[in-house]
């Protein structure tokens, strides 16, 4: 298990270069590439700034330098052990110890690693509440539709889940903001961010107090979260429904199904403490693919909803074409996937007995 | 033992049939049905100039002289469609027969029309085009980017409520008709759907079949790098791609397509690694039948009923992931698309549900009924599930 | 005799598919003793499963209906009870075991929950260590090695025979009074299936059970029953004494049946004959030439996936296969017998040793190196579902090969050969334009051997050809096997785990055992007086017709 778990987080090093190589490759290849020029370009920057820029640019990368010499220099920067780098930008020492520096954001004027700690939780809350809720909705709907198969629920989930599946979740959102938070319609929840202005200073838990009821810091956060959330997760939850359907249904067709219904079973019986189990174990693998389709969720929900998560700080990077910024997401969110895979993978060999790593 | 009847007909024949035999996949090939003919007729269903006018007995129609080349080539490109589809030929005589005639079509519109260069959408309006004898109008007689500054809109004008003209869809801000905008978008949904699509096919099929045919070490170069185009959110990579390369039309086909193709390789490979094991190809192999049958005869047309599958999904999200860009505000500019006029509806203001439902309602279909073909394929092709209602 | 436990009576069971009624049991009749067995017979489609799983009432209620009948157990009804009364006879006074060990178990629970689950259902009210302790007296009952060791273990890492014991503790747990056994043995191999014979015979004895046995092989029949009733087309066609039914059949179909087994099949004399005058001179020149063949699939294991072991499917195998002889060549499952064909034609890349025909080396040679001698040999398959490719016409598979080859002028002229060759394996010359899926398993078998004989092969592999086929069906292939070879003076290696067909069939038989050849020689003495051990019980694990 030991040598699986290291064979697992060996290999996901070649993965993340090639990640971070295919987006620096992009850059690169991007017209006017990645001079001097093109990367201050755009921006209407004071003259000491724009020196300023270039200054860090070429300190970090070398911009006189051909392409994969630029890489390389950003990978020692980043990577946690590598060669030291002097002020005037030479080659030092070989170190272990000299920590990871991803750079500086010119757009936002702070270090990505600040910007990337405050951005990464809000998203990660945002998937961590949105996976189980997903997974509940998805087995309830992909249970009872395979229980009584071809029967009107069935028919008519298995519409809705796959009419539910293609409504664009940019649509959603749009609809959902427009007529529940706009002040236009009902306006039933914020419009904006995942707490109120005023929430810091709540205490915790909702109460009442003399002027009224408190929502408290808990519940204004869920207030906040109801939409992005509902937006988030339809669209996973449509697929994996029918997914479980048809994972149901295959199970209680098997051989071992049968064996048990000789045995005197009842149907119930037979669906919960046999066929249940057995039904899960392509919803775990798929689980795994559920992180990047979320993250990308994200991306819009985080934009409709005004978030400052990591899709936000992506869709700003990107148009603002910020170099450190948008090779740092990218890592990080390749990071986040394959830590989902593993996680994944990992719940598999506890659910199925058959599956073992050496 | 029984004797198993069957009809007689082909395999794909078959697979057709059992396709078409159901309410959703016809709902869904009657909408694209529908795009098809609102993107191919777009300049004769919404448009601001009259089709045919008489003045002083003299017939003319502005519509035709105003047609761009892209409208005419389309136009020229679906009847050479319809004509090949008649035609009594192979399917591989019948492609190239197409591309060859669009081809052609190409090159003459190109060297024959030239449209005139400026058009301005208030002078249809004025007695010149006015007072004839008579006139047929579009059925929408808006023009995308006519903005009817003429006749005093305000823009933001919700379906119906317009005094003197109707706006089956409402305007938008600057006062365009939404409904115009969204026939005259098709074209880049249904355009970016099918080429995107088509050149991550074909990325996919060519990586996924060498990595299905040859293992080893090209398959696992191969796989490596298919998990890295997967392990990055698609929409990212697409992002970053369009920000550092431009936005142009043709360009986002081919970055949809790039950022597209890992599901496919996964697919062609896994299909390829089951196929190369079936008796029929190692009795091809043993035949000592060369390789580009064995691949193209032997195993890509028994692999490509599976992949159609993932092909119709995949034009879905081809057409979602444009929608999207668009909708970030990283899509094409310089042509209305329903992405960006939902992105519009957001950027307004106030909230106009008439700016968002209609395109974003398109958009959705559009998803529902390349998924509900999907759906009707694969239920077609893979005949587990619907035998297992049987017994054993 | 006796009250019987279980009497049907005029039995009939519909099924519903696709908007069409099948008539898949249709008005059969029998009964079964205390303490006997029952078996029925018949080929695959005839409703055997079918009637079994009605006795069980295990059919899916809403495509099965029960038109008229009945099932009298013990005097009561079967067909009457409702729901909750039957799940009551089941398991506890009725129990099954399947055709699969491999997929009957539920694979996500240990074997020790699923007997105590059967347990604790019918005995509420049984405390869990007392269900353990029954539990682990019924593995001890099917002769589980290590009982109470094996309690806590998973399906997956039992063999085939052990799931099989697992699945008979679990239905005896109970003590029932009838097991219905449906082709218990069909999947395990002849060794295992001699056994889990053996084991079912002294439960039997033990416990006083009734034995509905489902099968279509004779042999077993012969070993297990007492009654034996034959079935076609959902009905019964004959019912009565084992010993009488095989020993004087009454109705055409029993008899044709018996006749079709390889063992009671006539062997062309003028062949035979033939053959013996051949084999002296043609030992002297091996058409196929195996030196020291290796086939061995790496294990990799650990971080950086070094491999660690082989899999040693062929393990230094040398064989000489004469011109113009039938080599048959036995082993059980997994014993690296369909390995060593592939990898005669190239088809399996050897990891070392030498192949040769007419005294051209295979081995190492390129794809484009190959192709001229591919011409030689061919190979025909197993699994008459894929060994056609569905999307081709007939025609199309058959000339292909020939138009690469060069064989034939044109295509007319290939059309015409490859009418022919229809005509040669007796099928009609029309077929050539029709799709796989039109035919039945038999005739696909039937073309497959016509792509194989299409670029005028000297040698063929067949593998296993014959064995997803029923008997009769099987017979008609032997025959024309047998009949093609006298007319091409063919050379095949017959790759088979059915000693019968070996002794019906071959010249020579080699014995496969763990990637290795333990035993070779002409087929009658391998038959008769086998040498090395494992032939021996091989052969004796053969259920045989007891005449």
């Amino acid at each position: 298990m030991l040598t699986y778990l290291l064979r697992r987080l060996l290999l996901m090093i070649p993965t993340l270069l090639g990640i971070t190589i295919l987006v620096f490759t992009v850059m690169a290849m991007s017209p006017g590439g990645i001079s001097a020029q093109t990367l201050i370009g755009g921006t209407d920057m004071k003259p000491q700034e724009k020196q300023a820029l270039l200054n860090y640019y070429n300190k970090r990368y070398g911009l006189d330098k051909p392409a994969p010499v630029q890489y390389l220099r950003w990978l020692n920067n980043v990577s946690p052990i590598g060669f030291t780098i002097d002020e005037q930008g030479n080659r030092g020492e070989f170190s272990f110890s000299k920590g990871m520096d991803l750079g500086t954001s010119f757009q936002y004027g702070r270090p990505v690693s600040d910007i990337l700690a405050e951005r990464i939780p809000i998203t990660l809350l945002l998937n961590l509440v949105t996976i189980p809720f997903t997974y509940l909705i998805a087995i309830f709907v992909g249970m009872k539709s395979a229980a009584n198969r071809g029967g009107s629920f069935d028919v008519g989930m298995g519409m809705s889940m796959l009419a539910l599946w293609s409504i664009p979740t940019m649509l959603a959102g749009v609809l959902l903001l427009g007529f529940f938070g706009n002040v236009q319609h009902f306006q039933w929840f914020p419009t904006a961010g995942i707490s109120s202005r005023e929430a810091q200073d709540m205490p915790f838990l909702p109460h009442w107090e003399q002027t009224g009821f408190v929502r408290g810091f808990l519940l204004d956060r869920v207030w906040h979260l109801i939409l992005p959330v509902i937006c988030l997760s339809y669209g996973s939850f449509a697929a994996l429904a029918k997914l479980t359907r048809t994972s149901i249904l295959e199970n209680l067709n098997s051989d071992y199904a049968r064996t048990a219904r000789a045995k005197g079973l009842a149907e119930h019986d037979v669906l919960w403490r046999h066929v249940f189990r057995n039904s899960l174990l392509p919803l775990i693998t798929i689980s795994a693919g559920l992180l990047p389709s979320l993250l990308a969720g994200s991306l819009i929900v985080e934009n409709i909803f005004s978030i400052n998560g990591m899709g936000q700080l992506a869709v700003e990077a990107v148009k603002g074409r910020d170099r450190e910024l948008v090779l740092s997401i990218t890592w990080v969110s390749g990071f986040l996937t394959l830590i989902g895979y593993l996680i994944a993978d990992f719940c598999y060999t506890l659910a199925d007995p058959r599956v073992s790593y050496d | 033992m029984t004797e198993t009847t069957v009809s007689r007909e082909s395999f794909s024949a078959h697979i057709w049939r059992k396709t078409l035999d159901g309410v959703g996949v016809k709902v869904g090939l009657a909408w694209i049905a529908l795009l098809v003919f609102a993107a191919v007729f777009a300049p004769f269903l919404a448009n601001s100039m009259p089709l045919l006018i008489s003045k002083d007995g003299i017939i003319s129609a502005p519509v035709l002289r105003y047609l761009s080349v892209e409208d005419a080539w389309v136009l020229a490109t679906f009847f050479i469609a319809l004509a090949v589809y008649r035609l009594r030929l192979g399917s591989g005589k019948r492609i190239l027969l197409f591309l060859l005639g669009s081809a052609v079509a190409a090159l003459l519109v190109n060297m024959f029309l030239k449209p005139p260069v400026l058009v301005i959408y208030d002078d249809f309006r004025t007695i010149t085009y006015t007072d004839v004898d008579w006139r047929i109008m579009p059925p929408i007689p808006y023009a995308p980017t006519d903005y009817l500054r003429d006749l005093g809109s305000k823009g933001l004008e919700a379906p119906f409520k317009t005094e003197g003209h109707t706006h089956l869809m409402g305007t938008e801000e600057n006062g365009a008709d939404v409904l115009s905008r969204m026939i005259h978008a098709c074209r880049i949904s249904l355009s970016i759907g099918l080429i995107a699509s088509g050149i991550a096919l074909f990325i996919g099929v060519i990586v996924g079949g060498l990595m299905g045919y040859f293992s080893g070490i090209v398959d696992m170069l191969g796989m490596r790098l298919v998990e890295i185009f997967e392990d990055i959110p698609t929409l990212f990579l697409l992002l970053t791609f369009v920000a550092f390369f431009g936005r142009s039309l043709y360009m986002m086909m081919v970055i949809i397509g790039i950022t597209g193709w890992s599901g496919y390789a996964r697919y062609v490979r896994q299909e390829f690694l089951k196929l190369r094991k079936q008796d029929y190809v190692q009795a091809a192999v043993a035949s000592g039948l060369p390789l580009s049958s064995i691949l193209f005869r032997h195993m890509l047309p028994n692999g490509v009923a599976p992949l159609l599958v993932a092909v119709s999904f995949g034009v879905a999200g081809a057409i979602l992931s444009e929608a999207t860009l668009s909708f970030l505000g990283l899509g094409v500019v310089d042509a209305p698309s329903w992405g960006q006029m939902l992105d519009q509806a957001v950027k307004s203001s106030t909230f106009n549900w008439w700016m968002a439902a209609f395109p974003g309602g398109a958009i959705f279909m559009t998803v529902f009924s390349y998924n509900l073909i999907g759906e009707a394929f694969r239920d077609a092709i893979d005949p587990q599930l619907s035998r297992k209602a049987g017994v054993n | 005799m006796s009250q019987p436990l279980l009497e049907v009576r005029n039995l009939h069971t519909y099924l519903q598919s696709g908007g069409r009624e099948v008539r898949a049991v249709d008005g059969i009749s029998f009964s079964i003793p205390k303490s006997e067995t029952f078996c029925l017979v018949g080929e695959s489609g005839s409703g055997k499963s079918i009637s079994a799983l009605s006795v069980i009432r295990l059919l899916p209620q809403d495509i099965a209906t029960h038109p008229s009948g009945e099932i009298l157990f013990n005097g009561q009804d079967l067909l009457k009870l409702d729901d909750p009364a039957i799940r009551s006879v089941r398991g506890s006074q009725i129990a099954m075991i399947f055709q699969e060990p491999m997929t009957s178990l539920n694979p996500v629970l240990s074997i020790g929950e699923q007997i105590t689950e059967a347990l604790q259902l019918h005995h509420p009210g049984m405390s869990d260590s007392e269900a353990e302790q029954r539990t682990i007296l019924a593995l001890e009952q099917v002769q589980m090695p290590h009982a109470a060791r094996r309690f806590r273990d998973y399906p997956h890492q039992l063999s085939g025979g052990q799931r099989q014991r697992v699945m008979i503790a679990m239905a005896l747990a109970c003590e029932p009074q009838l097991l219905i056994a449906d082709e218990p043995t069909t999947a395990l191999d002849v060794t295992v299936q001699a056994e889990i014979l053996r084991l079912m015979r002294k439960l039997q004895d033990d416990t006083g059970m009734s034995i509905f046995f489902i099968t279509h092989d004779f042999g077993v029949v012969s070993q297990m029953a007492q009654w034996v009733g034959v079935m076609q087309q959902g009905k019964l066609v004959e019912v009565g004494a084992c010993i009488d039914v095989l020993r004087k059949p009454q109705h055409s179909y029993t008899r044709q049946l018996l006749a079709a087994l390889p063992e009671n099949l006539s062997k062309p004399v003028l062949a035979t004959t033939q053959n013996l005058d051949e084999l002296s001179t043609a030992e002297q020149t091996p058409l196929v030439k195996i030196r020291d063949l290796k086939v061995w699939f790496p294990i990799k294991k650990g971080l950086f996936r070094h491999t660690v072991d082989y899999v040693r499917a062929v393990d230094e195998v040398s064989l000489d296969i004469p011109q113009g002889q039938i080599v048959a060549l036995v082993g059980e499952s997994g014993c690296g017998k369909t390995t060593l064909g592939r990898a005669l034609l190239q088809l399996e890349k050897p990891t070392s040793g030498s192949v040769q025909i007419d005294g051209q080396e295979l081995t190492g040679l390129s794809a484009h190196e190959l192709r001229p001698l591919r011409r030689k040999m061919q190979i025909a398959f197993q699994d008459p579902q894929s060994s056609l490719n569905p999307r081709l016409l007939i025609e199309t598979t058959l000339t292909e090969p020939m138009k690469v080859h060069g064989i034939g002028g044109n295509d007319e002229e290939r059309i015409e050969l490859a009418a022919l060759l229809l005509e040669s394996v007796q099928l009609k010359r029309d077929f050539l334009w029709r799709y796989p899926h039109e035919f039945s398993g038999g005739q696909r078998q039937r073309i497959g051997l016509a792509r194989a004989l299409a670029l005028n092969p000297e040698f063929i592999v067949c593998d296993e050809i014959t064995s997803a086929l029923d008997v009769s069906v099987q017979a008609e292939i032997l025959q024309l096997l047998l009949s093609i070879r006298q007319q091409r003076n063919l050379t095949l290696l017959f790759i088979t785990h059915n000693i019968g067909v070996v002794e019906y069939l071959s010249d020579q038989t080699v014995v496969m055992y763990k990637g290795k050849i333990v035993e070779r020689g002409k087929t009658a003495q391998v038959c008769k007086t086998p040498q090395h051990p494992y032939t021996q019980k091989l052969l004796a694990a053969v259920p045989r017709l007891i005449m």
